[in-house]
Order: structure tokens, then C-alpha cells, then sequence
């Protein structure tokens, strides 16, 4: 079935072309008023979870006394 | 970010990037792509959450890509502090990661090989150059144009604003259509009094960086289509007036000439994303979107007929 599910693109409002039709909610822009999360000058909420290889991270403990720079993304598989 | 790592190792900063991928998929994507830099597993969105950047216009509905973020990126300094955060509209559009370095350092390092054009008279050199990614324009990576001026001792130029007969610095840009600017960004003036006609002016004196953000949509250069050219010519315009104390040159408009190369994007091998003409590269994240689709349904039969079901009335309205 994946074969299938080749798309054509789309152009957005925002002259964007991706291959998901507009309106998808996948396509959506963060809306105005949505918190973007931590504020400058706040220390970042430390937090652990797992790398590629299986090892808890703990990332202010890894980051050590690094200055950091910490990207969320959507994923890796699309 | 893989192409520019080694920049952040030099500059001492540490790279993490953060997805509700599973560990197994980071494995083969590190591996695949060659990723030197630490990827983080929040299967459960759970971080995500935590810092409230979980796209909630997806619903667990939508299945397998429900628990995605709104992307961006935080930068912080030796004891965790966020000094710069960069978060834009559109998933599609993000920073340089040579912009990330610069919040880091709080200063603009230009690669030596950026396109980059210069002119030198009345002893005023101006450069141009377009600054991240190796000047490359990719759709919606924020690139910088940085217009450097280096004045001789003496000579200041003007910000806005000025006096009636004097010139403030403006830079126009004639690029090809997609080709979006944003505001620029300079840095502070020094306020200059001159007794002799008792005004108070805003200039910049020695060095200064003038920067305008760009980035291309669909238009110019698509992650849908193959590259229309392999480059772009883009044409500076630089309008100025210098002076000294006591007296100034003819305001004058310098033209400088970029050629900047066009850029296709990394997709995996993903059905949704071949024959676009992109890099597809060796990453065929088949098994990784399979294995996606299974964590997120298996609690939950009902949800891979409901996504299942969605995607099929979605792609009925795609061809209408």
C-alpha cells in the first residue's frame, strides 16, 4: 500500500509547498497566541529520556557547563 | 545541523535534537544520515509537554502523527539560561544553524566561503555577503544578508532618524520572485551631538553590521519539485551618506551583486516524499513509519481504522 501514497504538493498561504494537502492539520501554523514554552532568561526544565543508542540523558547533567542549544523537531521518519 | 557540527563543537556548544521518534528510528537515522550530534527519544511527548509545545491542532485521531511539537529551537547559556529562542509561523521556516551559533556567541562569524561581494572607495569598504548554510537558499531557511561596512576614523554613517539633507543607511534588495525579505536588524546607534548646528544624530562609526533575514518559499525553490536553476543572481542596494564633524560626502548608492546557489532539501525515502526531485539520500524510513503507526494504534484498534479512514477521505479531496 506505501507505494500509494505518493502526493503531490500544495502551496500554503504562506508560499510553502509540502507534499500533504492544505488543511491538513499536519500542515498547520502554530497559532498566534500558543505559548513557544520556556521564556529568556529561565533555566530550561531539566528532563531525562533515552538517545539513539539507548542511554538515559539527563540533559542539564550531559550539557554539563556547555552553553547548549536544545532543537525540537517533528520527527525523523517523514 | 549535520554539515555544521563540527561549527559547534569549535564554538563549545552542545547540539541536542528532540523528537517522539523511537529509539530504534533515531539508531537508523543517525546511522543513515551520518548524525554526529545527540538525538533524544520522547516517545511519549512527554518533554514536549512539559515545555507546552504539543501541536494540539493534531488529536490522537490523527494517529501516528499525533504528538509532534511545534518545532523550534532554544539556546541556552553555561548554567542553562535561555538567551535566544527562535520559533516561527510556519514549521517550514527555521533559522540557519549558523544563527543558532551567533545567539550562542553573541557575535556574527561569517564562513569564509560565502558568496560575498565587495566595493572599496573614498576609502568605505561595504561587503555583502549571505550568511548560513554556505549561502545556499533552501525553502524557508532563514539565511542573513549582512551588509559589513568598515568606515575610516572619523566618518560616521546614519540611522534613521535624520535630519532634513542628510541620508539615513538603506539597503534594497532586487531578488527574483519567492524570494522573501524580513525587517532588518542593526545594531544601536551612538548619538552624535554637533554644537555647530546643534543636532543630535544617530550614527554608526568604524564597523557595522547591517543584517536582513531572507528565506525562499515554493515559488523560488520548492521541497516539491526539482530546482528550476542552479543558482540566483540577488543585487544589493546600498544607500549612505558619510561624514565627519564638520563636513559630508554625497549621499551615494552602492550596487553589489550575489550569486547565490539554489538548494534542495534531505527527505527520507518515503513514499510521500519521492520523484520531487529532492536529495533522497540512502534513509528509506519505511520500517521507522510502520513501527510509528503500530505504537500509536496498538492500544487502540479503533484509532488505525479512524487515521486509516482519514487518510483515505483526505487524499479523495487531494485529487478532486
Amino acid at each position: 500500500m506505501w507505494h500509494r501514497l505518493a502526493m503531490k504538493a500544495e502551496r500554503d498561504e504562506l508560499g510553502f509547498d509540502a507534499p500533504a494537502p492544505l488543511g491538513h492539520p499536519v500542515r498547520a501554523s502554530m497559532p498566534e497566541e500558543h505559548s513557544t514554552g520556556p521564556q529568556i532568561g529561565e533555566r530550561l526544565p531539566d528532563f531525562s529520556v533515552n538517545d539513539a543508542f539507548g542511554n538515559r540523558v539527563n540533559f542539564h547533567e550531559d550539557r554539563g557547563v556547555s552553553q547548549a542549544a536544545l532543537v525540537f523537531y517533528r520527527s525523523a521518519v517523514w | 545541523m549535520r554539515d555544521s557540527f563540527a561549527k559547534f563543537e569549535a564554538a563549545g556548544i552542545k547540539l541536542y535534537a528532540l523528537s517522539y521518534d523511537d529509539q530504534e528510528t533515531l539508531a537508523e537515522f543517525a546511522e543513515n544520515q551520518r548524525i554526529p550530534y545527540t538525538l533524544l527519544s520522547d516517545t511519549h511527548s512527554t518533554v514536549i509537554k512539559q515545555y507546552g509545545l504539543l501541536n494540539e491542532q493534531l488529536t490522537a485521531a490523527d494517529g501516528p502523527l499525533y504528538g509532534i511539537p511545534y518545532p523550534g529551537v532554544y539556546v541556552c547559556d553555561e548554567q542553562g539560561i535561555v538567551t535566544s529562542k527562535f520559533f516561527h509561523d510556519s514549521y517550514k521556516k527555521r533559522e540557519s544553524p549558523e544563527m543558532l551559533i551567533d545567539a550562542a556567541l553573541g557575535n556574527i562569524q561569517i564562513d569564509e566561503s560565502a558568496p560575498r561581494a565587495t566595493s572599496t572607495a573614498d576609502g568605505i569598504e561595504i561587503t555583502a555577503a549571505l550568511h548560513g548554510g554556505n549561502g545556499s537558499l533552501r525553502q524557508g531557511i532563514v539565511r542573513q544578508l549582512v551588509v559589513s561596512f568598515a568606515l575610516p576614523e572619523g566618518l560616521h554613517i546614519y540611522g534613521e532618524p535624520v535630519p532634513q539633507g542628510l541620508t539615513a543607511t538603506r539597503i534594497d534588495v532586487e531578488g527574483p520572485d519567492g524570494l522573501v525579505l524580513l525587517p532588518m536588524q542593526s545594531p544601536a546607534t551612538h548619538s552624535l551631538h554637533l554644537a555647530s548646528i546643534d543636532e543630535t544624530l544617530e550614527v554608526w562609526s568604524d564597523r557595522v553590521d547591517l543584517i536582513i533575514p531572507l528565506y525562499p518559499v515554493g515559488e523560488l525553490v520548492s521541497e516539491c519539485r526539482p530546482l528550476d536553476a542552479p543558482e540566483v543572481g540577488v543585487t544589493v542596494n546600498v544607500t549612505f551618506q558619510a561624514c565627519n564633524d564638520s563636513e559630508c560626502l554625497l549621499p551615494e548608492t552602492r550596487r553589489l551583486t550575489l550569486t547565490l546557489p539554489l538548494d534542495v532539501v534531505d527527505v527520507p525515502n518515503l513514499a510521500i516524499h519521492t520523484g520531487h526531485g529532492q536529495r533522497e539520500g540512502n534513509y528509506d524510513s519505511t520500517p521507522a513509519m510502520k513501527r510509528l503507526v503500530w505504537r500509536k494504534t496498538r492500544g487502540n484498534p479503533w484509532r488505525l481504522v479512524q487515521f486509516l479512514w482519514r487518510q483515505m477521505r483526505m487524499r479523495r479531496q487531494f485529487k478532486r
